[in-house]
């Protein structure tokens, strides 16, 4: 009876032995990634990682800015533009000869639809350009295509136009196919329903076959404008557990792995496979809400700024996902500090002092909500250390971005991720409250999220909007960046993300792009 | 004559008000088990408007959108809308997927039942003989190995094991495959007939495609049904315990029958009643419990859909999950009732 079943067994393994061919086909790209935030394919309701790199290849943008060098402007679909005198109106020349992959032609008509698409809409795709003043009751107004190959943007507010180019560069202004998403129409929902799921683009890939939490299969288009892409189908696969990840990348059945763990991608570089570290425009932080008594008062939030023991974790679990830094503009940028970040070290002492000071002898209670999943480990290390400090945390694991946008929580660790290669970008989410009346709903502001009124600071920022003047723009960046330290801010950063890519050897011009736009289409494998 | 016409007579109607019993106790069930998901949907801390409009919508979307969903009715007529979307197939859409919960559901269950029963047909081949040897060599070595091959399955973190398996299997020996369903050459090849691949690539006379999926499948399949070896055979043994200690196992002893005709055709023939039981509880847990299988091995089923519903606080997708667990549940129990009558004739 144990011979008949030895050989049942052995029966049953010799089916499934087909020595699996470990590698990924020569023509293909297979990125082991999770695909899990990914809850539609509509670039006008798009704001995470993963979405924004599938669409960067669904879909062209007018302009865009490369990894490489973020700060220049280049064309892509508008082949040149050309500023107003009183440099309120651009007007862009489109290139002629680009088709949708449903073969219609692209206009200016397409480009202008996708934009006042997005502004009407309003999701979180519409946050970066509106903040040049669009709206939906002056959009139609303002961006019009006046003959198929010219686009006219009239800027409402006097902004400085390189900033309303870079917001052009965006994954969630991705030309769409006006004509098809129309005829998709539902209830005057402009297509977002059908778009959940489907493609419209011009890019140099096309939407094959999408699962939603399990596999986005795009192949190229050979028609594409620029030429045929190199590789000849992407695959994205959700494989959620880094060891699994890791284990299929060494035996080169995946090319790439996003959102890896430390621990699996030091024994990744140890065997030769690069990692991108994939420097982002975003923050590691800790929000508190000043609706909470407690954490309005000043000196609470400054013993805050010693609770988190930031350089062990530095070493450890983000030492592939971000670099200590603690100023709201990004590392290189104009008006960003030099040297090593001080002022946040971890003294439990001084932050006990403080909290005594603003009337907590026994320290301070409260829920500490991970923003999701990932920061998770991130909340469990504040909360360990900062029990020294004599502030007592209770964990609630689970996905809290809806309740922090609408300021329903008490403390909350996060990371951020601006698409703007400007500090206006992060000054914006950081240091910009202009209205801090509940009604508002400004939830896509983080300041907004911790109500906190700041109204000077609010000014500054809007200053570096419309100043043009390189030198003056860097001091005013300057002045916000000290001034929003002063405050004792609810927001305190402590590291600036990087977002690391693990590549396989063999596998060439994949670059993972600061602004989540990354592209594929000069991958190529050897 | 007479006699026997009433016998019939009676036997048919004795047979219809069974089978009216049972309908209607399955009516009740399933009935309680919408009740139950639709409490829990009520009580989960999650606004069902917002996972319609967003989380930010103005009051005038906000108070349409309430309407439109029936909000505003009594909680009575709210539970019967809800019986009556069910009965219709109507579960509502997903926030996440951003699709329809039916249309989900349709492609995740195949594939953790797929799943489920490969793992049940390991435990079941394993745990029962393994069992049924404990219990014929009770107190010696095989009866050790036995328990200590069975605890160890249970004890041991599956997503360790799952890593390990995937280590020794996958990176050294290169036998099975890593994660997903089938191979990436192999998307979209064979049309989705019954949903579970194994089935589907047989019947449409694609082997290479069949041995794929099987290298894919066989991995998880057998971590989850090692899994539940440890209950399976400790079952079989105490139940193989109990009738070895029977009289007419030691006539049968006393007449000369053989050690292994003993043992199988006539002990085990006794058990089998009992680990049917066992072996649909085992299923129907096995139904929901393959979270952690999922997510080792990047399985799209049940299991990652309701945990992903769960924590972003999907209460379709919660609801939808739950209930469609409950209904397999039922169908399981009411198909193994089925059986007994076959296999014991006692209950006939």
């Amino acid at each position: 009876m144990r011979r008949n079943l030895l050989a049942g067994v052995s029966v049953v393994m010799m089916l499934g032995v087909a020595p699996t061919q470990a590698a990924s086909p020569p023509n293909a790209l297979v990125i082991g990634t999770t695909l899990s935030t990914i809850t539609s394919l509509d670039p006008a309701l798009t704001n995470s990682r993963t979405q924004s790199e599938v669409l960067s290849n669904l879909y062209d943008n007018l302009v865009e800015v490369t990894p490489q060098d973020i700060n220049k402007i280049q064309p892509m679909l508008a082949e040149k533009w050309e500023l107003s005198d009183d440099k309120r109106t651009i007007t862009m020349t489109l290139r002629k000869g680009v088709t949708f992959a449903s073969g219609n032609p692209l206009t200016a008509e397409d480009a202008a639809w996708t934009i006042q698409r997005v502004i009407k809409i309003g999701g979180v795709g519409a946050s970066d350009f509106a903040l040049w003043g669009f709206t939906s009751q002056n959009i139609d107004g303002l961006v019009q295509a006046p003959d198929p190959q010219t686009l006219v943007i009239k800027l409402p507010q006097a902004v400085s136009t390189d900033l309303v180019l870079y917001s052009l560069t965006s994954s969630s202004l991705g030309i769409l196919d006006k004509q098809t998403v129309s005829k998709q129409e539902k209830d005057g929902d402009f297509g977002q329903n059908w778009l959940k799921s489907n493609g419209a683009g011009s890019g140099p890939f096309k939407l094959t076959q999408w699962r939603p939490n399990d596999v986005p299969l795009c192949d190229a288009r050979a028609e594409y404008w620029r030429g045929a892409p190199p590789m000849r189908r992407v695959v994205m696969r959700h494989i959620p557990e880094s060891g699994n990840l890791r284990l299929q990348l060494e035996a080169s059945d995946v090319d790439i792995g996003q959102y890896m763990a430390s621990g699996d991608l030091e024994a990744l570089q140890a065997k030769g496979i690069a990692i991108d570290p994939g420097p982002g425009l975003g923050y590691y932080y800790i929000a508190m809400n000043t609706q909470d008594p407690d954490l309005a008062k000043p000196l609470v939030r400054q013993a805050f700024q010693h609770i988190l023991d930031w350089k062990p974790l530095a070493s450890t679990t983000m030492k592939f996902n971000g670099f200590p830094w603690q100023s709201i503009i990004p590392k290189g940028m104009p008006g960003a500090p030099n040297g090593e970040p001080t002022g946040y070290e971890y003294n439990p002492q001084r932050a006990k002092e403080l909290l005594a000071q603003a009337g907590y002898p026994n320290g301070l209670k409260k829920t500490l909500y991970p923003s999701g999943g990932p920061l998770l480990t991130m909340a469990v290390a504040l909360q360990a250390s900062a029990k020294a400090a004599g502030v007592d945390f209770e964990v609630v694991p689970g996905e809290h971005t809806p309740d922090f946008r609408s300021r329903k929580y008490e403390v909350l660790v996060g990371n951020s991720g601006s698409r703007l290669p400007d500090p206006y970008g992060t000054l914006v989410q950081y240091a910009y409250n202009p209205d801090n009346r509940d009604e508002a709903k400004l939830g896509g502001y983080y300041l907004w999220r911790t109500a906190l009124d700041a109204p000077e600071l609010t000014k500054l920022v809007d200053q570096t909007k419309t100043e043009t003047d390189p030198g003056k723009r860097q001091a005013l960046f300057e002045k916000i960046d000290q001034d929003f330290k002063a405050l004792n801010p609810p927001l305190i950063v402590f590291f600036q993300r990087t977002d690391p890519y693990a590549i396989r050897k063999g596998v060439s011009g994949y670059v993972g792009h600061p602004t989540w736009t990354t592209r594929w289409f000069n991958v190529k494998k050897s | 004559m007479a006699t026997v016409t009433m016998v019939g007579g009676s036997a048919r109607l004795a047979g219809a008000r069974r089978l009216s019993g049972k309908l209607l106790s399955v009516a009740i069930t399933l009935a309680g088990l919408l009740l139950l998901t639709f409490l829990m949907g009520r009580l989960l801390p999650a606004d069902p408007v917002l996972a319609v409009t967003g989380s930010e919508v103005d009051k005038a979307t906000y108070d349409r959108v309430y309407q439109q969903l029936g909000l505003d009715l009594p909680i009575w007529q709210q539970f019967l809308s809800y019986v009556k979307n069910v009965l219709t197939g109507n579960l509502g859409s997903s926030l996440t997927t951003g699709r329809p919960v039916v249309d989900d559901l349709l492609t995740v269950f195949p594939a953790t039942l797929e799943l489920a029963i490969v793992a049940i047909l390991v435990g079941t081949f394993v745990g029962v003989p393994l069992g049924v040897v404990a219990a014929a060599n009770r107190g010696g070595l095989m009866d050790h190995v036995a328990r200590i091959i069975g605890l160890a399955g249970h004890s041991i973190p599956i997503f360790w094991l799952g890593l390990i398996a995937l280590l020794v299997f996958y990176s050294k020996l290169q036998w099975v495959a890593a994660s997903g369903r089938i191979d990436i050459l192999n998307e979209g090849l064979v049309t989705p007939i019954t949903g579970l691949m194994l089935v589907d690539t047989l019947l449409q006379g694609e082997w290479d495609i069949f041995r794929d999926a099987l290298s894919h499948i066989i991995l998880p399949g057998a971590l989850l049904g090692y899994y539940s070896v440890a209950y399976i055979s400790r079952m079989t043994r105490s139940f193989m315990l109990e009738q070895l200690s029977q009289e007419y196992i030691i006539a049968a002893r006393a007449k000369g029958m053989s050690r292994r005709q003993m043992i199988w055709n006539h002990a085990f023939k006794n058990i089998r009643v009992q680990l049917l039981t066992v072996l649909a509880l085992t299923f129907g847990g096995l139904i929901d419990g393959a979270v952690l299988i999922e997510t080792v091995f990047g399985w799209p089923g049940l299991g990652q859909y309701l945990t992903r519903g769960l924590t972003m606080n999907d209460m379709n997708v919660v609801m939808g999950s739950v209930m469609l667990t409950g209904i397999v549940f039922l169908i399981v129990n009411i198909v193994s009732d089925r059986l007994y009558r076959i296999l014991d004739p006692r209950t006939r």
